[in-house]
């Protein structure tokens, strides 16, 4: 039966014959593929060279995403065998010194994983290469632009050309226990957190407490990463009406609205007492182990794979007792969360060739986005097209949430100096939560640090 | 005649200019070399990938301005002084217990020295666990009396968590070099003593420690030496929180040099640690040739 349709369908095309007519509707079936297929990653390979080439890739290792990359890769070098790729993967914080060790010994890597907030480090010093987003699959940089969330193409250009390849990208939610609020009479949609007073009520409501021990947590900051501590401030700093930056590139975290944000940050624990910054078992692969172990009700954290709660709480994965909702607000209609992803860069010291096979490579990997979504979900796809309303995909619990996050998210502040300015942060926070300074005194400090931190960046 | 022995001076010289050649070159290359290079690098603005730029003294006046450095130093110089002096009196008393002959002192000494050998990575984590509020050290000192305490994220309880982790790591291998020092003590100078009436801490006074005072000031150079370099036990279990308060020098070259990608400050930070080390040295050599002097 299937071979008879297939041989109906030949017949047909060997019975059809050229007419102008078909022809031109022919052309313009073709412009109109041309034109939409930027958005669903089909165009042919760019130009790859016939002859035999080796590249260098390193990754950042993930659980769910580096074995899915390797998958991809090895179709890619199935389809050109004069290809060979040492692909290697390194723990995330290992894979920046490598780098960077690789750029001064002259063995850098022809092409890495990083995150998006390290960009200016990279181009400050000019050691990765623009990307020609045709070579990606797309018609312009006007379509790549639409294709991909607001938040990354601001970040990821410099003098109008883009500089990176985003694979993931997402943003932070509030993840509660809908058990715990039910618990104490709380309706998890309806009385969801707004606004960061709401949350400390909220929090205070779920509380509970033994003497000075916190039996449950209300609500958690992380406090085990400076990178955390940047992400979960950001939002708040920005909804105060603040900057990291001013208009001459100071630091102006001291401003009145970075008073607002510190002391909304160390409200939970200050304000409310609902929060136990010395009593954690978060772990640097596992930040959200105390919400998993249900030793407090809410954590603002990036997408939880269901597999990171069952491995941890398998109970909750199963019975679904936990959701996802938009941060906080300062203002409750001006909900959102730091954004942030996982991108693929091209060193600049990678031949026109290797550069041109790795933009070919780039645009293969991520081409099956449904593929992409299977292996790496809750972490979403950073392209737009194609991808959420696959019947394999919109089913996904709090999807629309997700997406929500990721598409309204701010930025993290791009600085030169943006590893050194997260841990003068971090010991800011640690002062004010753990020791109780002075949040004006602390963030002056913090504010001098972070632009002799600059300053001396540019002395070279 | 004389020339032969001439020839003969210098042959030897050679050769033993020969020997010692793969060691020189070793040392060279992999010690003094580096060395010279790192000093040479704190009077650079280098950040691993464009070429270093000579700017002088700049690092150097910056980083006595930078709070943060000031801070670490203050944290290494007070690490320095007390975890070898913590170091040294444990061990020893750990010694002197063993060197009872009491009833299984040396299954004792067997498993006090397991300290040593676990991997540093595990004993910190497990430490993390100890100190956490509801951690065991709180739960055996709340019988005493004691509250609540938040050892590693308390400014003021958090170095002295990580010096009874050093303590408690190192303290067993110096008691070791201890308890060999005692038993070299020949037996009848304290018998001798007894006669004579004195008593068990005139003895120690008088006897032990001036015979093992060597072995004390090799202790006191060699943990002073491994406490100045300490990286690990701040890395692991506080990260040099909290608000910096457990941030060693170590630590800052650590993060200067490859996190923030200075290399020229961090050298310069590198040099202060030298000078101190170099110092600290001096200091307990010359105080040692007094004693042994007197």
């Amino acid at each position: 039966m299937r071979k008879s349709k297939k041989m109906d369908k030949s017949s047909v095309f060997e019975d059809k014959k050229v007419t102008r007519r078909s022809f031109l509707r022919g052309i313009g079936a073709l412009g109109l593929g041309v034109a939409a297929s930027p958005m669903m990653g089909k165009l042919a390979s760019a130009a790859v060279p016939k002859g035999p080439l080796k590249l260098t890739y390193w990754d950042s290792e993930n659980p769910q995403m580096t074995p899915w990359r390797k998958k991809r890769l090895a179709m890619y070098l199935e389809k050109h065998k004069n290809i060979t790729v040492d692909f290697q993967s390194f723990p995330f914080t290992d894979v920046g010194k490598k780098v960077s060790v690789g750029f001064a010994t002259g063995t850098a890597p022809d092409g890495f994983t990083t995150i998006d907030f390290f960009i200016p480090s990279f181009t400050s010093r000019g050691l990765i290469a623009p990307l020609d987003v045709q070579q990606l699959g797309y018609s312009s940089l006007k379509a790549f632009s639409d294709d991909h969330p607001a938040a990354f193409v601001a970040g990821a250009m410099k003098d109008g050309k883009l500089y990176a390849y985003p694979q993931w990208w997402y943003g932070f939610l509030n993840y509660i226990n809908t058990k715990q609020f039910k618990e104490v009479g709380l309706d998890p949609v309806r009385d969801q957190p707004q606004t960061w007073e709401q949350l400390g009520e909220v929090a205070k409501k779920l509380t509970i407490k033994q003497g000075d021990k916190f039996i449950r947590q209300g609500f958690k900051f992380a406090m085990h990463a400076a990178a955390w501590t940047v992400i979960q401030f950001n939002p708040i700093l920005i909804q105060c009406g603040g900057a990291w930056f001013d208009k001459n590139g100071k630091c102006s975290i001291n401003s009145e609205a970075g008073v607002r944000a510190m002391t909304i940050r160390a409200s939970i624990i200050r304000q409310y007492a609902a929060e136990d910054p010395a009593d954690t078992v978060a772990t640097h692969p596992l930040p959200m182990m105390d919400w998993l172990r249900e030793r407090c009700s809410m954590f603002y954290s990036h997408p939880i794979p269901p597999a990171a709660i069952r491995s941890q709480n398998p109970i909750m994965e199963a019975e679904g007792y936990y959701m996802p909702v938009q941060s906080p607000g300062v203002d409750p209609n001006k909900r959102y969360a730091s954004c942030y992803g996982v991108i693929s860069v091209i060193s600049a010291t990678a031949s026109r060739d290797k550069q041109e096979v790795l933009h070919d490579l780039l645009r293969f990997m991520y081409s099956d986005v449904i593929d992409a979504w299977g292996a790496t979900k809750p972490f979403l796809p950073a392209r737009k097209s194609g991808w959420a309303d696959h019947p394999d995909v919109k089913n996904f619990p709090h999807l629309q949430e997700l997406i929500k996050s990721r598409d309204n998210g701010v930025l993290l502040p791009r600085s030169v100096v943006y590893a050194e300015m997260t841990d003068i942060m971090h010991r800011a926070v640690q002062k004010v939560v753990l020791t109780n300074a002075n949040i004006k005194a602390t963030l002056d400090t913090a504010a001098e640090e972070i632009d002799r931190a600059t300053e001396d960046f540019y002395k070279k | 005649m004389i020339k032969w022995q001439i020839n003969y001076r210098l042959r030897l010289m050679l050769w033993g200019i020969l020997f010692i050649s793969p060691t020189i070159c070793f040392f060279i290359i992999f010690k003094y070399g580096p060395m010279l290079w790192a000093m040479w690098l704190s009077f650079t603005a280098y950040d691993m990938v464009s070429t270093p730029k000579f700017i002088g003294l700049y690092n150097y006046s910056s980083i006595f301005q930078d709070p943060t450095f000031i801070q670490s130093l203050e944290n290494t110089l007070l690490y320095i002084v007390v975890a070898p002096a913590a170091i040294t009196v444990v061990s020893l008393g750990l010694a002197m217990a063993i060197n009872t002959k009491v009833r299984g002192a040396r299954i004792f000494m067997s498993s006090m020295f397991l300290t040593n050998i676990l991997p540093i990575l595990a004993c910190c984590l497990i430490w993390r666990f100890l100190f956490h509020p509801h951690g065991l050290v709180n739960q055996l000192l709340n019988p005493l009396g004691f509250g609540r305490i938040d050892w590693l994220t308390n400014q003021y309880t958090a170095m002295p968590a990580i010096i009874i982790v050093t303590v408690w790591r190192f303290a067993p291998y110096f008691m070791l070099v201890f308890l060999a020092g005692l038993l070299a003590i020949p037996n009848e100078i304290y018998e001798a003593a007894a006669i004579d009436g004195s008593t068990g801490t005139s003895r120690f006074w008088y006897i032990t420690l001036p015979l093992i005072a060597p072995i004390m000031f090799f202790i006191i150079v060699v943990s002073s030496l491994l406490c100045a370099r300490i990286f690990l036990f701040p890395y692991i279990i506080t990260g040099g929180g909290p608000g910096g308060a457990t941030r060693v020098l170590s630590l800052l070259i650590y993060e200067t040099g490859f996190f923030y990608m200075k290399m020229g400050r961090a050298a310069a930070v590198s040099v202060v640690l030298f000078v101190i080390v170099m110092v600290l040295t001096i200091i307990q050599m010359r105080a040692f040739a007094k004693t042994e002097e007197h």
